[in-house]
């Protein structure tokens, strides 16, 4: 268990690693074979190459446990919180909090929230942050929206300033 | 040579070209300056906007935010003895001790002045080599290409920081990556999951800006102290650093030599040409010139070597496909994306997008060399702006940019997950260099691999019955087997705890 813990991040990395080949095999038995894109000569076999990537990387994950099993990874990546990792985590869900109510919100009204959020978890004091949050919304809208013609999301409300 | 050269004037002198070039100098020096950020960060930041621009704009652009945040790392690293990027770790050498004798001035211009003209050598390099191996790589057939490919993956994992074995894990999942989507052979769906907005693929732009922009935001958030203000010495404009280098003629030659050299091989990279350089500019130097405490060779052979890498790594990435590191294959990138595949046709067909590329990578630095030194105030003005202005606002750029791509929340969603991943991968020490070049590589390999296979009459004997691509694969093999003999020796020691967080790469 100690050793897990000294190799936290490694872990958890190696478990997405892993986790890829078998999903190749899975999708190449199901999906692509239903597709009749799974056997065949190079060019009607959609799966060869993913298979062959799949098993080296089954191969190279097998081989990185192996070293994490026996320790032999040379920096331990525990999974410890550093100073700033609370806000760090916070910041996290504010934005991610932040896409999903951006298609219903739309970006001239979800934004300048974000941005005060922001501002304000980082210790800028609330009239800045405020004034600041709007500041930075509005300038980042007027040169997608006004000077690259990107359509923002405009919500539920239309909301366009710059276009 | 010329030809190209004249091919692409044209398209560079237009003031769109002169002035975005212009911007992306000052946003590279500007990005370069603050600890944390390099070039890498600062392409990755301006590619969703370079799609709404025109090839040669586009590419001056973002070249010269690579050419001027190689350089602006130095400034930090002088200044607060904390280099900007990794390329100017070994600035800092001779650079901070100038600072402390109260000649920081001096040493930042040397610095500017020093990267411009290393960075021009290596242009002059890239316009005179880069012709001369397309002539050569116009022999590759499939099977060449798959085995250059897969030399371009197999030397930056082994170079990347971290473990070789890391290194391949993150190249094939960037080969894994680029699988995502339709089978441009069969019309098949791969790996799609039944979402019609992964029939493309995953963006690479999002994947970019989640893995290193993201994950950057992160650990800086981590890394606390949002307020601080660096105490920083004010600098004014002066041209005196010019003369000054005029004192180490060959020093800044062989350096530029060095850095272009150490750049063409992929992997390389310009911190390990710019130590390289500063221990051969030590070995040759006078004993009175003292390196280590504030020796002005010690900047010069620095700064001149890693801008110098970037010439050099623009030749394996324009005339083969093959980028040389993270930088240059974000660039690579957004250059298939303009509609523009690099490799040997591209100079057969398009000589004027090529020569533009190569004006706008001279001017660059030309421009470096005036704008860098009238706006050295500016940036150590910059040092002092506090991380919590900084953050949200590099936040909120990655998220539109990513978002103006296809005016598409889905890419904000893939931008997230990558950022997630590349915060894992980074603390679990996984180089993300090979991970880009994988999924830039993915689809070249992959389909020169099964068209290598389609063309055969021996299976995969095709690949070392051609003379070319047998030696190609002999590299690969060696490098392969320099990998298993590398992970089993280190696999001998033990573990010891990360202290410092290495910017990603």
């Amino acid at each position: 268990m100690q050793r897990f813990r000294d190799f936290a991040f490694d872990w958890i990395a190696w478990a997405i690693f892993a986790a890829i080949p078998a999903v190749i095999f899975w999708q190449s038995a199901t999906s692509l074979a239903e597709q009749d894109a799974a056997s065949g000569g190079p060019m009607e076999n959609a799966a060869l190459y993913p298979r062959i990537v799949a098993s080296i990387m089954a191969v190279l994950a097998a081989a990185l446990a192996l070293r994490l099993v026996l320790g032999r990874v040379q920096q331990r990546s525990p999974l410890e919180a550093r100073a700033g990792t609370r806000p760090a985590l916070v910041a996290t869900g504010v934005f991610t909090i932040y896409l999903i109510v951006l298609p219903y919100a739309g970006f001239h009204l979800a934004t300048p929230v974000l941005c005060f959020l922001l501002f304000w978890l980082l210790g800028i004091g609330p009239v800045a942050a405020l004034a600041g949050g709007i500041g930075l919304s509005l300038a980042t809208a007027f040169v997608f929206e006004g000077l690259l013609n990107v359509v923002l999301p405009v919500g539920a409300f239309n909301i366009a300033l710059f276009s | 040579m010329f030809d190209l050269l004249r091919e692409g004037l044209p398209l560079f002198l237009v003031p769109q070209a002169l002035v975005l070039t212009m911007l992306g100098i000052v946003a590279g020096l500007v990005i370069g300056v603050l600890p944390g950020l390099g070039p890498l960060m600062g392409i990755v930041l301006m590619l969703p906007i370079a799609f709404h621009l025109p090839p040669i704009a586009a590419m001056g652009m973002l070249i010269a935010i690579y050419i001027g945040g190689s350089a602006g790392g130095s400034i930090s690293a002088i200044l607060l003895r904390i280099p900007g990027t990794p390329l100017a770790a070994a600035t800092l050498c001779d650079g901070f001790p100038m600072a402390q004798k109260g000649r920081a001035q001096d040493a930042v211009g040397l610095a500017v002045a020093a990267s411009a003209i290393g960075g021009l050598v290596g242009g002059l390099i890239l316009l005179f080599f880069s012709p001369l191996l397309a002539k050569f790589a116009l022999r590759f057939a499939p099977p060449e290409y798959f085995a250059m490919a897969l030399l371009g993956i197999l030397t930056i994992a082994i170079v990347s920081e971290g473990s070789a074995l890391k290194g391949l894990l993150a190249g094939a999942l960037g080969l894994t990556l680029a699988m995502v989507g339709t089978d441009e052979f069969t019309n098949a769906y791969r790996f799609t999951f039944g979402n019609f907005k992964l029939s493309s693929g995953p963006h690479i732009v999002a994947v970019v800006v989640g893995l290193f922009a993201l994950s950057e935001m992160f650990f800086q958030i981590e890394a606390a102290g949002f307020l601080a203000r660096p105490n920083v010495q004010r600098l004014r404009i002066s041209f005196r650093a010019l003369r000054l280098l005029g004192h180490h003629k060959f020093n800044l030659a062989r350096s530029a030599l060095i850095g272009t050299f150490f750049g063409a091989i992929p992997g390389a990279g310009g911190d390990v040409s710019a130590f390289i350089s500063y221990a051969t500019a030590k070995k040759l130097a006078h004993p009175n010139e003292k390196y280590g405490e504030g020796a002005e060779g010690g900047v010069v052979a620095t700064e001149a070597a890693n801008n110098g890498t970037c010439g050099g790594a623009l030749i394996p990435t324009l005339t083969l496909g093959i980028p040389g590191d993270a930088s240059t294959a974000v660039l690579m990138g957004a250059l298939i994306l303009l509609g523009f595949f690099p490799g040997p046709e591209l100079f057969r067909y398009h000589p004027e997008i090529v020569g533009g590329i190569f004006v706008a990578y001279l001017m660059g630095n030309v421009i470096l060399l005036v704008v860098g030194i009238l706006l050295v105030p500016l940036f150590a003005e910059v040092l002092r702006v506090p991380k919590a202005w900084l953050i949200p606002a590099v936040l909120l750029f990655s998220t539109l940019g990513t978002y103006a791509l296809q005016s598409s929340t889905f890419d904000l969603w893939v931008m997230l997950t990558f950022g997630v991943v590349g915060y894992v991968m980074r603390r679990a020490g996984f180089p993300l260099a090979p991970l880009i070049i994988g999924m830039i590589l993915g689809g070249v390999l992959e389909s020169n691999f099964r068209r290598s296979l389609l063309i055969s009459r021996d299976g995969p004997m095709i690949f070392i019955e051609r003379p070319i691509s047998a030696a190609i694969i002999t590299i690969d093999v060696i490098l392969l087997i320099v990998i298993v003999v590398s992970t089993i020796r280190s696999s001998r020691k033990r573990g010891s705890v990360r202290t410092e967080e290495e910017p990603a790469r």
